[in-house]
C-alpha cells in the first residue's frame, strides 16, 4: 500500500521534473537573415559628383545634415587579407566611371559586402577627400587625418542592397593608367610577369626578406612593352606563393602605393590572374656579359658635346626616330642638382600630350666581325621616369630605313645596366662594360623610350657618353 | 530548561544499580522522537567510544573513568550535544532519553554550497585555481572549518592555500579526483544533496582508514543502499546564485527485513541565469541504490548516479569592463530569437557505476572490496572564427578567410583602445566615446552577425567562417581496490589498502554547431605559410590539423583540430597502523604508487610530423612511469580531557597530473622537459581546549612543495629575441617550483546559552614561492624551446594566488526551542594577491626585440612595474535562518540563506596578462592615462543573494 503510494508520488515528482522548469534548450535554429535591402530614405547622390566636388573644393567635403547618400558595388576583398579595414565601392558593375574606397574599422568585411554586392552608404558625418591620392570615405580627426568608421556607426552608415551584381571587368592597357580610372576594376590582357622575377628568380607575392608590408612585382605587356606595378600586402594569405610564369589575363584593381605616387595593380586573390599560356613574350637576349676591361681602338664614340642643345640630336650616324608620340631625342645642358655632362642627350614625354611615347636613338651600324673584344659603354641618369622605361636593344635585320625600326627585330641587351627609377636624379649611372663579343655580324645598337603624356608615364631619361670599343 | 532536566537525572543517578561504574540513555529524534542508531557517544578525554543500537540504545562499562566528565553524542546529519556530567565510582548514571535536534542549518546551507564548488568549476580554466570545499562539506563540527566552508568559500578562500586537488574525494571507498588534473569534478554527482548526507571527513593527513590521503583532507561520501535513513523526501530551492530553481525528491526504504535497502533520487536544477547574466543552468540527476545483506558477514551494494548537465560560464572582466558594465556583466552570451544564448556552454555527462562488497570477516576485522566504472563526455564550447577556404591558383594553393575575435569585450572594441596614445586626439575620443556607448548599451555577443557572415561566404560556395566548437573529453575509467580494516588488539588497528584504475581518454575539437554554413576546413589558419619551392605545397602541409588527411571539410559532429588519447594506469597499496591509550593516540602510516601515462595521437600535426629526430604527433608518445610514495606520522595527546595537543607530520611526493606531463598534448608527443614528481612536506601542530561552554581550537601549519610543474597557454604579442614578430600562442612550461604555505588557524566557540552560540574564526597564513622556477616557451611559431636569461622566473617571495590570506569571522547562532534558528556571522578578508605573469618575471621583461638588453631599462620603474597586486579587503555579512514544523507524519520545514547581506563589491581573484611582458611595453601600458589596453582581469564577488529552500519529509 504505501509503495504504491510512494511509487504515484515518485511518478508525479519525474512528471514535475520534466514538465518544471524549461532551462532555453542549446538547440538553436539559423535564423532568418537580414539579407538586405531595395532602397533606403534620403537623397541619392552619384560618386563621380563626390568626386568632382572634392576637386572643385580642393580639399576634403564633410556632409553634415545633408541626407545624401551613394550607392555602389563592391569590388574589393579583404577574404585573403590583401585589403585590410577597408573596401571599394564602383558606381556600375559594368563600364563604371567613377569609385571611393571606404574605411572601416572592423576585420573581417567580406563577409558582409562581398564583391558584387550593392551598398548604400549614407553620407552624413563622413568626409569624402583624398588620402594616399585615392578618393577616400571616412570620419575626420581635426588634425585631418581619417578615422575609420568605427563598428558601432558600421550598420548605420553601410547599408546593404539585396542586390550582388556580376562585376564585369573594365578592359584596359597600361597606358591608360589615369586618375579617372583609380580604384576601377580593370582588366588587362596578353600579360606577364617580367623575366627577372619569374624566369630568371622564382619570386613570391610578397613573401621575400626585402617585402616590407607590400610586395611589389612589375607587369609586362606583351602587346606594348610596357610594365606596370603589381603590389601584395605581406599579410595576404597567398604572399607565400609564387608569381604565375605564364602570360595571359588579370583582372584587379588599379590603385596607387602606399605613398600615393605610383599606380599600382591590386588582386583581391591570384584566382583572378589567369596566365595560362605557357609562351612567354620575353625580348630574345643578346646576352655576352660584361667585360673586365674595354679595348683601346673605338669602333663608335659620342659624348654629344658638338651637338646643338635644345635640338634633336643628329649626326655622327645617328636615326632619331618617333615611332609614336612627338617627342625625339635631344640635346641639353645643365647644372646644378640634376647636372648633364657637359652637353648630354635626353628624351621625356613630359607635358607633351602624348598618348603614347616611343622614340628610338639609333647608333650607326657597327661590324662586330672585323674585329675582337667589342665592348659597349655609357651613362645614363633620370628625372622622375615614373612608369616611362629606357631599354637598350640590339637588332641585326633592321634596313636602315626609319619606318621600318618597328618592324625589325630587336633583341635585349641585358647586361648594360639603365638608370632605375629608385636612383637619385642626380646621379650618372655607368652602364658597366658590356660585352658585345659574342654576336656575329653587323648591327646597330638602339635606345628605346617608352612613355606617354599622362602624369604617370612620363618620366625624363638622359644618356650620355656612349663608346664601343675593340681590341 | 534542559539542564535542569539533566539534573535531575542526575539525582536519580545516584542510587546504586549494580556495582560498575557505567553510563547508559537511549538517543532519539526531538521532532520524530524516532529512535536513533549509530549514533557515536563518546567520553571527552578517554578513549570511550560507543554507537547506539537499533533500539537507540547506548552504554559505556569499560574503564569508565569518574568525576566531572563530558559526553559528546553526534550523529550525521544532527546537532551535536556536548552533556557535562558526574560519573560517580561503581554507580550506574542512566540519562534516559536523549533528544538530538536535526541539523537543518548545516544539512541545507550543505545545499546551498554545492552551487558554490559549482561556480567554482566555472572558474577552473580561466586562471584561478580550484577551491578545496571538499573535506569542508562534512566539516559542521568544527568551528573553523564551518566557516572556511559556509562563510568564507564564496570568495575562494582556500583553507591552508591549499588547492582543491589536494582534497581527495570518494565515494563508497573509490577516489573520485581526476587524473587529468587531480581535482574532483563535482559536476558529476551535484543535485544528489539528499543522497550525500552520509560524509566522512578526516582533515589533512591524519589517519583515516580508506587511503592515504591528501593534504586538503579526505572525505568518503557514503552512498550505500542501506545506510539511508528510511523515509522519503521533496524539496524545492529558490535561489539566485547560480540557478534559480531546484526540485528534487528521494525515497530510501531503509535496511528491510528481508535484507534489502533501496534508495532513489531525482533532482532537477535550472536556471536561465544566474548571478552573472547569461550563465544558464541545466542539470538533471537520477541516483539510485540497492543493497543486499547476504548474511551478518556479507553485503553487496550497487550505486548508480547520472547527473547530465550543461552550465553558461561567465569569466574575469577588466577593471575597464568592470567600471562600464559591473560585475554581473558576461561577454560570453548574446540575443539569438529573443533568447540569451552563451557561446560558452560546459556540458557534463560522466555516469558512475559502483559495485562494493563489505565483509565482516570478524567482529575485529572487516575487508571492503570496490569497483568503480565512470564513462562519458565533458563538453566545453567557444566559438571559432578562423574558418578558411581553399582556394587554388595557379596550381598552387592557399587558405583565405579568418576572422577577428567577434567577442564583444575584444580590446579593439574598448574605449582604452582608442584612448591609448598619450595625446588623444578630438577624433580618438569621439571614437572612444561611441565605443563607450556601444559597449555600455549592448556590449553583447552578436549571433546574428555571425550567420550573416557565414550566408554570405556559403552563397559564394565557401565554407564557415565562424562555427561552435567543442572540446571534448571523453574518459572512460575503470577502479578497483580492496580495504583492509583489523582491530589487532584493543589498541591497534591495522588499515590496509590496494588499489588499481585505468584511464582511456579521448580528446578532441568537434563542430557543434556550423552556424548555418555546410562545412568547415580542418586547418590551422595560424600557420604561417612558408615561402619555398614553387609546388607550394609546403604552405598547406603544415597547416594541415592531420597530414594523413589533408584539407578535410568537416561538418556538425566531426572531430577536428586535435584527436588524441591518454592512457593512465596507477597502482597503489596503502598500509597504517593506529594506536589508541589512555593519554595519548597515535598512527603511523605509508603508501607507494606506480602511475604510468602515454599519449596516442590520432592525427598527425602539420607543424609536428613524425620526421626523423622529433617526437612527432601521430602514433605513441614516450611511455611516462612515476615512482612516488610517502609516510605520515601524528599523535594526539591527551593533557587532560580538556587540553589536547595533536599533531600530524608527514613526506611524500605525487606524480605530476596528466595535464603537467605533456608540453602541448593537443598538438604532439613532447613531454615536459625536466618533468618531477612533486615532493611534499607538511607538518601540523594543534591545541584544542574543550570546557563544557567553550570550545576551540588553535592549529599552527607548515607545508612545503618542491618541484612542482605548472603548464600555461596563453597569447603574447611580447617576446624579446625574436625580431619584429614576438607574437606566438605559447605553452610556458614551470617546472622546479617550490611553494611554502604556512599560518595558523583558530576556531572558538562558546555556548553561552542552551539556544545561543558565538562563534569566531581566524586564519592567517603566507603561502609564497620558494624558489626561482625555471621557465621556458614552446610554440608552434617559434623553433625548439625559448629560454631567457638563466632559464628561471623570479617568483622567490612572490604570493601563490588563490583567495586571501587572512580571513576572520564573528558570528552568532540562536537556536530557538519552537524549531527555528537564525545565525549572523561577520567576515572579514585581506591579503589577496593576483596571480602574475611568470614570463614577465623572467629576463624576457628586459630582453629588446634584438635579443639585447633593452637600453633604457629602470630597475627602480621595474620593480614598481612588476609590484605583486594585493586585492582590497572587504567585509561580509551573511543571515541564515529556518523554520520547521511537523504535520501528522510529515515534517515541513524551510531555509534560507542572504550572503552578502551589505552588497559589498569586491574582487576574490584576477590575474595578469602576459600579452605585455617586457620593460618598456608593461611600462607604457600601465602609465596609459585612460587605463591600459591591457589590464588584468579580475574575478568579481556576488552582490547580495539569497537561497531559499522549501522541504517535506515523511
Amino acid at each position: 500500500m504505501k509503495t504504491i503510494k510512494l511509487i504515484q508520488l515518485f511518478t508525479m515528482l519525474v512528471a514535475l521534473v520534466v514538465l518544471s522548469a524549461c532551462v532555453q534548450d542549446d538547440d538553436f535554429s539559423v535564423p532568418e537573415l537580414n539579407t538586405g535591402v531595395n532602397t533606403i530614405d534620403g537623397q541619392l547622390v552619384a560618386i563621380s559628383s563626390i568626386a568632382s566636388q572634392a576637386v572643385q573644393e580642393g580639399g576634403p567635403i564633410t556632409f553634415e545634415g545633408t541626407n545624401q547618400y551613394i550607392e555602389g558595388y563592391v569590388i574589393s576583398s579583404d577574404e585573403a587579407g590583401n585589403f585590410f579595414e577597408e573596401f571599394i565601392i564602383q558606381d556600375s558593375p559594368e563600364n563604371p566611371t567613377a569609385s571611393i574606397r571606404v574605411l572601416v574599422d572592423v576585420n573581417p568585411l567580406f563577409t558582409s559586402y562581398e564583391f558584387g554586392r550593392k551598398v548604400f552608404i549614407k553620407l552624413d558625418r563622413l568626409t569624402a577627400g583624398d588620402a594616399n591620392g585615392i578618393l577616400t570615405l571616412s570620419l575626420l580627426d581635426t588634425n585631418n587625418a581619417a578615422i575609420k568608421i568605427p563598428p558601432s556607426l558600421q550598420d548605420e552608415i553601410i547599408v546593404r542592397s539585396t542586390e550582388v551584381a556580376t562585376i564585369v571587368p573594365l578592359e584596359i592597357t597600361i597606358s591608360d593608367f589615369s586618375e579617372s580610372l583609380e580604384n576601377l576594376y580593370v582588366r588587362l590582357v596578353d600579360m606577364q610577369f617580367i623575366k627577372e622575377e619569374v624566369v630568371d628568380a622564382s619570386l613570391t607575392f610578397a613573401a621575400e626578406e626585402l617585402d616590407q608590408f607590400d610586395g611589389e612585382r612589375t607587369l609586362l605587356s606583351c602587346v606594348t612593352n610596357q610594365t606596370a606595378i603589381f603590389s601584395t600586402s605581406t599579410f595576404a594569405d597567398f604572399k607565400a606563393l609564387s608569381l604565375p610564369t605564364g602570360r595571359g589575363t588579370i583582372d584587379g584593381i588599379l590603385t596607387r602605393n602606399f605613398f600615393g605616387d605610383v599606380f599600382n595593380i591590386v588582386v583581391n586573390d591570384p584566382s583572378t590572374i589567369v596566365f595560362d599560356q605557357t609562351d612567354r613574350c620575353d625580348p630574345v637576349e643578346i646576352d655576352c656579359g660584361v667585360a673586365s676591361s674595354a679595348g683601346a681602338t673605338v669602333l663608335f664614340e659620342d659624348f654629344f658635346e658638338t651637338q646643338n642643345t635644345n635640338q634633336p640630336i643628329s649626326g655622327n650616324g645617328w636615326t632619331n626616330f618617333q615611332q609614336e608620340g612627338t617627342q625625339a631625342w635631344e640635346a641639353f645642358s645643365s647644372t646644378g642638382q640634376n647636372a648633364s655632362l657637359g652637353i648630354s642627350a635626353r628624351v621625356g614625354s613630359f607635358m607633351s600630350g602624348d598618348a603614347s611615347t616611343i622614340s628610338w636613338l639609333i647608333t650607326p651600324q657597327i661590324n662586330l666581325d672585323a674585329q675582337g673584344g667589342e665592348t659597349l659603354q655609357f651613362m645614363t641618369s633620370n628625372s622622375f621616369s615614373d612608369g616611362s622605361t629606357l631599354e637598350l636593344l640590339f637588332s641585326s635585320d633592321w634596313d636602315g630605313v626609319p619606318a621600318n625600326i618597328p618592324s625589325a627585330t630587336w633583341d635585349a641587351i641585358p647586361a648594360g645596366i639603365i638608370v632605375d627609377d629608385a636612383d637619385f636624379f642626380g646621379d650618372w649611372i655607368d652602364s658597366g662594360i658590356v660585352d658585345l663579343s659574342c654576336i656575329e655580324g653587323s648591327g646597330y645598337i638602339g635606345f628605346r623610350y617608352i612613355g606617354s603624356g599622362a602624369a604617370d608615364f612620363d618620366g625624363t631619361f638622359e644618356l650620355d657618353e656612349i663608346q664601343i670599343n675593340a681590341q | 530548561m534542559k539542564y535542569i532536566i539533566f539534573k535531575l537525572l542526575l539525582v536519580f543517578a545516584m542510587l546504586p544499580v549494580i556495582a560498575q561504574t557505567s553510563v547508559k540513555g537511549t538517543v532519539i529524534d526531538r521532532i520524530t522522537s524516532e529512535k536513533l542508531t549509530e549514533v557515536t557517544v563518546v567520553l571527552e578525554g578517554s578513549n570511550l567510544t560507543t554507537q547506539t543500537d537499533a533500539a537507540g540504545a547506548f552504554v559505556l562499562t569499560q574503564n569508565v573513568p569518574v568525576g566531572d566528565q563530558i559526553l559528546t553524542i553526534s550523529k550525521n546529519g544532527y546537532v551535536t550535544r556536548r552533556f557535562p556530567v558526574v560519573i560517580n565510582e561503581g554507580r550506574t548514571l542512566d540519562l534516559g532519553e536523549v533528544t538530538l535536534d536535526v541539523d537543518v542549518e548545516t544539512e541545507q546551507r550543505l545545499n546551498g554550497l554545492i552551487s558554490l564548488s559549482d561556480n567554482d568549476l566555472n572558474g577552473e580554466d580561466d586562471g584561478i585555481g580550484g577551491l578545496n570545499v571538499s573535506g569542508l562539506l562534512s566539516a559542521g563540527r568544527d568551528t573553523f572549518l564551518s566557516a572556511a566552508a559556509f562563510d568564507w568559500s564564496a570568495t575562494f578562500f582556500r583553507p591552508r592555500g591549499l588547492d582543491n586537488a589536494n582534497g581527495k574525494v570518494l565515494i563508497n571507498g573509490i577516489e573520485m579526483n581526476k587524473q587529468f588534473n587531480g581535482r574532483p569534478q563535482w559536476g558529476n554527482w551535484g543535485g544528489l544533496n539528499d543522497a550525500q548526507r552520509n560524509r566522512e571527513f578526516t582533515p589533512g593527513l591524519s589517519a583515516n582508514e580508506y587511503s592515504f590521503g591528501g593534504l586538503g583532507g579526505t572525505t568518503n561520501i557514503i552512498m550505500r543502499a542501506s545506510q539511508y535513513r528510511k523515509g522519503g523526501r521533496v524539496s524545492y530551492a529558490a535561489a539566485n546564485r547560480s540557478y534559480q530553481g531546484r526540485i528534487m525528491g528521494s525515497y530510501s526504504s531503509g535496511l528491510r527485513a528481508d535484507g534489502w535497502a533501496f534508495t532513489i533520487l531525482a533532482s532537477r536544477r535550472f536556471g536561465n541565469e544566474g548571478f552573472v547574466e547569461g550563465t544558464l543552468y541545466d542539470a538533471n540527476s537520477i541516483f539510485a541504490a540497492v543493497e543486499k545483506k547476504i548474511n551478518d558477514k556479507h553485503s553487496l551494494n550497487v550505486t548508480s548516479f547520472f547527473t547530465p548537465n550543461r552550465r553558461g560560464r561567465s569569466t574575469a572582466l577588466t577593471q575597464e569592463i568592470f567600471n562600464l558594465k559591473g560585475r554581473q556583466y558576461n561577454p560570453f552570451w548574446g540575443y539569438q530569437d529573443g533568447e540569451k544564448r552563451n557561446t560558452r556552454i560546459r556540458e557534463i555527462e560522466e555516469p558512475v557505476f559502483l559495485l562494493n562488497h563489505y565483509w565482516t570477516v570478524s567482529d575485529k576485522t572487516s575487508i571492503n572490496t570496490n569497483i568503480g566504472y565512470q564513462t562519458g563526455t565533458i563538453k566545453n564550447s567557444r566559438i571559432d572564427n578562423n574558418g578558411t577556404t581553399l582556394i587554388e591558383s595557379n596550381g598552387q594553393q592557399f587558405f583565405a578567410g579568418g576572422a577577428r575575435n567577434p567577442s564583444p569585450d575584444y580590446y579593439q572594441l574598448l574605449p582604452s583602445f582608442f584612448l591609448q596614445d598619450a595625446n588623444p586626439t578630438p577624433g580618438d575620443f569621439q571614437n572612444a566615446f561611441l565605443a563607450q556607448q556601444e559597449f555600455v548599451n549592448d556590449g553583447q555577443f552578436d549571433w546574428g552577425r555571425l550567420y550573416e557572415s557565414n550566408a554570405t561566404l556559403r552563397s559564394q560556395g565557401r565554407n564557415a567562417l565562424y562555427a561552435v566548437q567543442n572540446d571534448v573529453i571523453e574518459d572512460s575509467q575503470l577502479s578497483a581496490n580492496i580495504i583492509l580494516n583489523t582491530a589487532l588488539t584493543d589498541h591497534i588497528t591495522i588499515n590496509a589498502n590496494v588499489s588499481y584504475r585505468n584511464l582511456s581518454s579521448e580528446n578532441y575539437a568537434e563542430i557543434s554547431d556550423l552556424l548555418g554554413a555546410t562545412g568547415y576546413l580542418d586547418i590551422d589558419s595560424f600557420t604561417e605559410a612558408e615561402s619555398g619551392d614553387a609546388s607550394g605545397d609546403i604552405s598547406t602541409d603544415n597547416a594541415q590539423s592531420d597530414v594523413r588527411n589533408p584539407n578535410r571539410i568537416v561538418g556538425e559532429g566531426d572531430r577536428y583540430k586535435y584527436n588524441y588519447e591518454i592512457d593512465a594506469d596507477v597502482v597503489s597499496g596503502f598500509a597504517q597502523a593506529q594506536f589508541k591509550y589512555n593519554k595519548v593516540d597515535f598512527y603511523l602510516g605509508g603508501t607507494i604508487t606506480q602511475t604510468n601515462y602515454q599519449r596516442n595521437g590520432l592525427f598527425e600535426n602539420g607543424n609536428f610530423q613524425n620526421v626523423d629526430g622529433s617526437v612527432g604527433s601521430f602514433g605513441n608518445s614516450e611511455k611516462l612511469d612515476f615512482s612516488t610514495g610517502g609516510v605520515k606520522a601524528g599523535f594526539t595527546y591527551k593533557i587532560t580531557g580538556r587540553h589536547l595537543v595533536d599533531v600530524n607530520a608527514g613526506y611524500y611526493t605525487n606524480a605530476p597530473t596528466i595535464r603537467n606531463s605533456f608540453v602541448n598534448a593537443r598538438q604532439n608527443n613532447e613531454i615536459v622537459e625536466g618533468l618531477e614528481s612533486e615532493q611534499i612536506q607538511s607538518i601540523d601542530v594543534s591545541y584544542i581546549f574543550r570546557s563544557p561552554i567553550v570550545k576551540g581550537r588553535l592549529t599552527g601549519y607548515y607545508t612545503g612543495f618542491e618541484k612542482g610543474t605548472d603548464i600555461g597557454f596563453y597569447f603574447t604579442e611580447d617576446l624579446g629575441g625574436l625580431g619584429d614578430n614576438g607574437d606566438a600562442f605559447v605553452q610556458e612550461v614551470l617546472t622546479n617550483v617550490d611553494r611554502r604555505n604556512m599560518g595558523i588557524e583558530l576556531g572558538l566557540e562558546a555556548q553561552i546559552l542552551p539556544t545561543l552560540k558565538l562563534k569566531a574564526s581566524a586564519s592567517v597564513g603566507q603561502y609564497t614561492y620558494t624558489n626561482n622556477p625555471n621557465l621556458y616557451l614552446r610554440s608552434d611559431d617559434f623553433e625548439g624551446a625559448l629560454r631567457f636569461g638563466d632559464g628561471t622566473t623570479n617568483l622567490n617571495d612572490v604570493h601563490v594566488a588563490g583567495g586571501p590570506e587572512k580571513a576572520f569571522q564573528l558570528g552568532f547562532e540562536y537556536r530557538d526551542p519552537n524549531f527555528w534558528n537564525i545565525g549572523v556571522t561577520t567576515n572579514f578578508f585581506s591579503n589577496a594577491y593576483i596571480d602574475v605573469s611568470n614570463l614577465a618575471r623572467s629576463a624576457n621583461f628586459l630582453t629588446d626585440s634584438d635579443g639585447l638588453p633593452i637600453n633604457d631599462f629602470d630597475q627602480g620603474v621595474a620593480r614598481d612595474l612588476l609590484k605583486q597586486q594585493q586585492f582590497n579587503d572587504y567585509f561580509l555579512v551573511n543571515i541564515v535562518g529556518g523554520k520547521s514544523w511537523r504535520v501528522n507524519d510529515y515534517f515541513l520545514g524551510f531555509f534560507a540563506t542572504i550572503n552578502n547581506v551589505l552588497d559589498e563589491e569586491y574582487v576574490t581573484g584576477g590575474f595578469e596578462q602576459s600579452r605585455n611582458a617586457t620593460f618598456r611595453n608593461v611600462r607604457e601600458d600601465k602609465a596609459r592615462e585612460n587605463g591600459p589596453v591591457f589590464g588584468p582581469r579580475f574575478f568579481f564577488g556576488n552582490g547580495t543573494t539569497y537561497y531559499v529552500n522549501f522541504y517535506v519529509r515523511f
